[in-house]
């Protein structure tokens, strides 16, 4: 600590390149934490590891077929299978195509959907009771409820798209959940529809297993039991389930690390050249040092503490500034667009903010290294000559 | 006789660029008792800086031997030599050389900063060795907002904080104007006369040496004269 004022003044000696230098490790951090929290948000499991008994049954060729509501009873008779509630996207259009009205649409079998498949969910029993009760009633996650300020009672159309039905649902209640952003009414209610009558189908099933290890058997045999029928299936563990969305965007993961390490390498050389000019600017000074008695690792330790300390002050601004600034005004702004989905998790985790910090110190330590390694070999009487 | 404080044992120094040898310093032998105060002269590239950055330290000879106090220090490791300099040696140059981002209290202080000495100690010490050289209330003043000559005086002070046993001054005046090079001068005289410091210094002037015990001259790299002057002869008597 009783050299750090020497490091802080050195660092701050000369104040435009250091600005603009930090200035650049702001941008890349600030970038790096967005997309790093961005992924994070893509990839998050909504239930936070506790849908890990569940299972989605889809049809093998992918979502946009149905399956037939006849499996149902099939499924519910292997061991291990706790409840199943077929589950149908409506996905129709509420008020308007806006962006910011856009809803999860879900249809779910009320009886046992929170009490038995989404028991990690947090529903006020009175309100589940309720919709259970209402043909036509909805429940949705609170945060959507806010969003809509819809109050209990409240009705809502949703224009049918693919599903030639409109739905006139009635507002029951809000549950809690990791993922707030959809709205479930009953699959009776549904079952209106000429269509969905006509065929008896249904886009996925959930399923809730007793247990962990039992989730890789019975996702087999249900694959197995309807391999050769006229809907093959594909099931896939809740996590899986939701990956597959974002796997439809190609491989965001492989392009956001990318481009995340091309940023933080052409950092690097910044801050480097940085580095190297003050220190090759000093090589009197540290001369002297070295003359007044400072060692090889005192002046290693100086240099790479300035390079780190650079980084790390331009590292906390940026991700100061993703955090309270950039990603809170991208989810205001996001939540109006068709990206908002991904939103609801898009905030700063403890990881992210690790990882950020990592990254500025690891910086700072790379583009010091090289110039620090050459200031402590210099040669004594090689620094003091350039003075005269 | 006791062993005096510096003792030069036939020394050579030959730099090397690209496959040329030049020679620098060619059988030098010097001994400087303790408390002396020697003026080093010599045209330019007669080696005098050379053999000074050797008994500080800070150069390694390619051959012979530099004692200082008993202990032959071209043998030393680079990390020990270094720890030495630090308690052994105060190094004042021609230009100063006071780091610009620290205030004359810091760069005194620096020296200390290599020492187990707390806080308050290394306090006591650096005011103590500014007051000494006059710039008591120039302590938070930076390098900038200091004249030449006090400067050169905060580097001094810089120079004896750690209490070193050899002051080596390599131009000490060379820089500064007639005025305040004579309060130099007259600064490394009390520094030797009343606090024991043995002093090696390099100058052109001969004015500056002539306040010196001892001139030795040096010309290609040989020791050429060694001499008392009035100052070193009245010392004697």
């Amino acid at each position: 600590m009783k050299y750090f004022r020497m490091v802080w003044r050195n660092v701050f000696r000369k104040k435009l390149r250091t600005g603009l230098t930090a200035s650049s490790i702001v941008i890349v951090l600030t970038l790096i934490v967005i997309l790093a929290s961005l992924l994070q948000a893509m990839q998050a499991d909504p239930s936070g590891g506790r849908g890990a008994n569940r299972l989605v049954v889809q049809h093998a060729t992918g979502l946009g077929n149905f399956l037939p509501l006849s499996q149902r009873q099939r499924i519910e008779q292997i061991p291990g299978v706790v409840a199943v509630s077929p589950e149908t996207w409506f996905g129709g259009v509420y008020k308007d195509d806006k962006p910011e009205n856009w809803i999860g649409q879900l249809s779910a079998d009320p009886d046992i959907y929170f009490d038995k498949i989404f028991d990690d969910a947090t529903i006020d029993p009175a309100v589940n009771e309720e919709w259970k009760k209402t043909r036509n009633g909805f429940v949705a996650g609170q945060k959507i409820a806010e969003k809509h300020k819809w109050k209990k009672g409240d009705h809502i159309i949703l224009k049918g798209t693919y599903i030639p039905l409109n739905l006139d649902l009635v507002y029951i209640g809000s549950y809690n959940a990791g993922d707030e952003t959809n709205i479930f009414f009953h699959n009776e209610y549904l079952n209106q529809s000429d269509w969905i009558l006509a065929n008896k189908v249904t886009g996925i099933y959930y399923i809730k297993i007793d247990s962990g290890e039992n989730v890789p058997r019975v996702a087999a045999t249900i694959d197995k039991m309807f391999e050769n029928s006229d809907a093959p299936t594909k099931t896939l563990t809740e996590k899986q389930f939701q990956l597959q969305f974002m796997e439809m965007m190609g491989n965001v993961k492989f392009l956001i690390n990318g481009i995340s390490l091309i940023i933080i390498f052409a950092v690097t050389l910044i801050v480097a050249n940085t580095v190297a000019m003050s220190a090759r600017e000093r090589v009197t000074e540290i001369a002297v040092m070295r003359t007044l008695g400072f060692g090889r690792g005192h002046i290693l330790g100086f240099i790479l503490s300035e390079s780190v300390l650079m980084s790390l002050l331009g590292g906390v601004l940026g991700i100061l500034l993703a955090k309270f600034v950039f990603i809170p005004a991208l989810v205001a702004g996001g939540n109006k667009t068709s990206i908002s989905i991904w939103l609801v998790n898009f905030k700063v985790s403890p990881e992210t903010l690790a990882l950020a910090f990592v990254v500025s110190v690891g910086v700072g330590i790379l583009a010091g290294f090289v110039p620090a390694i050459n200031s402590s070999r210099l040669r004594i009487v090689d620094g003091l000559r350039k003075v005269v | 006789m006791a062993e005096p404080l510096i003792r030069i044992e036939n020394v050579e120094k030959i730099y090397r660029r690209d496959q040329i040898e030049i020679p620098v310093l060619m059988g030098i032998n010097l001994d400087i008792p303790e408390g002396e105060y020697v003026a080093l002269m010599g045209p330019s590239g007669s080696g005098k800086t050379t053999l000074l950055n050797l008994i500080a330290g800070i150069d390694q000879p390619t051959r012979g031997r530099i004692m200082i106090g008993g202990r032959d220090i071209a043998t030393m490791k680079q990390t020990e030599l270094a720890k030495w300099r630090s308690h052994t040696i105060g190094f004042i140059f021609q230009l100063y050389n006071l780091l610009p981002v620290l205030t004359a209290f810091e760069n005194v202080e620096l020296p200390l900063l290599l020492t187990p000495l707390k806080k308050a100690e290394r306090k006591r010490h650096v005011e103590t060795a500014l007051s000494i050289v006059g710039l008591g209330d120039r302590m938070s003043h930076y390098p900038r907002q200091l004249s030449g000559g006090q400067e050169q005086r905060v580097a001094i002070a810089r120079a004896i904080v750690s209490d070193p046993k050899i002051l080596v001054a390599d131009e000490p005046t060379g820089d500064l104007d007639a005025r305040s090079g004579d309060e130099i001068l007259e600064l490394l005289r009390r520094l030797n006369e009343e606090f024991g410091k043995t002093v090696v210094m390099v100058t052109h002037d001969p004015k500056a040496a002539a306040r010196a015990h001892r001139m030795v001259h040096l010309d290609k790299g040989v020791l050429h004269t060694d001499e008392l002057t009035e100052a070193g002869v009245g010392r004697r008597s």
